[in-house]
């Protein structure tokens, strides 16, 4: 037991396409960034065991490699995380700790974490207890490397984990509900019921924020736009207008270039997308009127029937495969439409909570702020599912707490004067290994 | 222990008053309440065995979340006197944040110390809880 509730605990959500992390209690996360890194690999550290070393004993954790990843080629890599990535550096690739929702290296979740603690929040690890929020497909192996990393490496006094839909539901006031969290990597539908996840009813799909946003820009670059990175050019003021000069800059790389690229498109996307009322047709779309953008070269361009085909793919996947350059799906049986996965996932629950489980859908992640993808939503649901079945979509009429509902649900449970007793503290690491961590935080 | 529970313990006085309710039918229903600075579910109201369930909805607050513990009184088909009980989990959409996920995370640990509820319900709008729902979930 821990009891420690003079010191606020820590909540950090990182996610596929951002990191949230703050003071239990607060309303919004202080501190939120990139959940990519950049990356340069070192030059001229070609000796293995001396890079070794070298990591083991610098005092700068920023040297990435711990003794832990045995699993890794060890090569010396120097990692920028936050807002270091948004300098333009030459050789910086842009790399991601995830991929489809779940973390895959370490090292960089390692980095991210310690920015946030460092860098952000300017706190001591050792002296706050942490409630770190996951994705709902964690597996067993993944939630006790999470907890080595803390109590090890952090030396954190406790630990928490919960899980991302459960942390959702919660915060609505529900105990039971269907989570339908469509983040920037993924898109996950979860049951709830109890307070415990459904981990048979648990689908996921990779099409989330990113994937619409990567549809968006292939789909503006094959109407002839070109959208410039923001580093790739300066602007000059001549009398009274401002004149465009390219800069050379062959040194960066690809991945970087893709990463300012899409931050514009996303912002494109986020202005004057909207969910259509019914499913994207393209004859009938084809004389909406358009919308027009500034983009940051001061070139306008003129979104027009995209407005809507580009959210329509959450319902209808295979509409991106009419976008030239967008590459197929490498298993397109899995990937479903947003309806369709509510619906299957429903079906995969006990009979009786079914009916509970429709009448309370949750809206939650980034690109839940999508116009009408509520309304859609609901609509489409109805029309799937048999009889007078009630459905119901709920989100959060403030887009800041549905887009930080996993975050907040944390903020608020770490906070609780009962919950201090929840914590799976240091001793209890000790006493009993990592893997109770099971049982603490089931 | 549900994932992410809260942790919040309970008075003794909720599970004699549901008791009562359950074997002598006491109370019509009964509301309890978080007191977060005691870390424990308490007994807010007490109702009759003569009110209605007008009496039972008007006694929830509108903005606040509570639990709730609702005899119902049924005719069945076969013309036969029946009652069920029902647990209401009320957390109105208007609640603040905070509260609701007070109520949410409490819940599971609540609910296993009132042994016999037979229905159980979650409602965010009076219409989730009214007595056409409360009357199809009895049969």
């Amino acid at each position: 037991m821990y009891g420690g509730d003079e010191v606020s605990a820590i909540v950090i959500d990182v996610g596929s396409y951002s990191c949230k992390a703050g003071y239990a209690g607060d309303d919004t996360p202080k501190a939120v960034f990139s959940s990519v890194v950049g990356s340069i690999e070192q030059m001229g550290e070609t000796d293995e065991a001396k890079a070794d070393k070298e990591a083991d004993t610098a005092s700068d954790s920023k040297n990435g490699a711990k003794p832990m990843d045995v699993d890794k080629a060890k090569t010396k890599r120097k990692l920028y995380v936050g807002q270091e990535l948004e300098f333009r550096r030459d050789h910086m690739e842009v790399i991601s700790p995830m991929k489809d929702g779940t973390v895959t290296d370490w090292d960089i979740v390692d980095n991210i974490w310690n920015h946030a603690f460092r860098q952000r929040l300017l706190i001591n690890p050792e002296e706050h207890p942490m409630l770190i929020a996951e994705p709902s497909t964690n597996t067993g192996q993944q939630r006790e490397k999470a907890a080595e990393l803390m109590f090890e490496k952090y030396k954190v006094p406790a630990l928490f984990l919960a899980k991302n839909a459960v942390l959702t539901s919660f915060a609505s006031g529900r105990a039971t509900s269907l989570v339908v969290d469509s983040g920037g990597g993924s898109t996950v539908v979860a049951a709830v019921h109890d307070g415990y996840v459904l981990q048979k009813s648990v689908a996921t799909s990779p099409i989330g924020g990113e994937f619409l946003t990567d549809c968006m820009m292939k789909s503006l670059e094959s109407k002839g736009v070109v959208i410039r990175p923001r580093y790739s050019f300066k602007k000059k003021e001549s009398p009274g207008e401002y004149k465009v000069v390219d800069l050379d800059l062959p040194n960066t790389t690809e991945s970087y270039k893709l990463y300012c690229m899409r931050a514009i498109a996303s912002d494109i996307k986020e202005s004057v997308c909207r969910v259509p009322d019914t499913a994207f047709d393209e004859v009938a779309y084809a004389n909406v009127p358009t919308t027009s953008y500034e983009l940051p070269d001061g070139q306008t361009i003129e979104v027009g029937a995209d407005r809507f085909k580009i959210p329509d793919i959450l319902f209808n996947p295979s509409l991106s495969q009419t976008i030239p350059g967008v590459d197929g799906f490498a298993d397109s049986m899995s990937v479903r439409g947003l309806p369709r996965m509510v619906i299957d996932s429903v079906n995969r629950c006990d009979v009786d909570i079914r009916k509970e489980l429709l009448s309370s859908i949750l809206l939650s992640g980034g690109s839940s702020s999508i116009l009408q993808l509520k309304e859609r939503l609901e609509k489409e649901v109805l029309e799937e599912s048999s009889g007078n079945t009630r459905v119901k979509v709920l989100a959060s009429g403030n887009s800041v707490e549905r887009r930080f509902s996993v975050w907040i649900g944390g903020s608020i449970l770490a906070s609780l004067g009962s919950f201090q007793q929840m914590w799976f503290s240091k001793a209890e690491y000790e006493e009993h290994g990592v893997a109770y961590i099971q049982r603490k935080c089931p | 222990m549900a994932n992410a529970a809260s942790g919040m313990a309970v008075d003794d006085d909720c599970k004699i008053r549901f008791l009562q309710l359950k074997a002598k039918r006491t109370y019509r229903f009964i509301v309890f309440k978080i007191e977060e600075k005691l870390k424990q579910v308490v007994v807010e109201k007490l109702g009759e065995p003569n009110l209605t369930y007008e009496d039972f909805a008007a006694s929830l607050p509108a903005n606040e979340c509570r639990y709730c513990i609702y005899d119902f009184d049924f005719v069945t088909e076969e013309n036969c006197q029946k009652s069920k009980i029902f647990f209401i989990a009320w957390s109105p959409d208007t609640a603040k944040i905070r509260s609701k996920m007070l109520y949410a995370s409490s819940k599971d640990r609540f609910k296993r110390e009132l042994d016999g509820i037979q229905v159980e319900l979650q409602a965010t709008d009076p219409t989730e809880m009214g007595l056409d729902v409360i009357r199809g979930r009895a049969n």
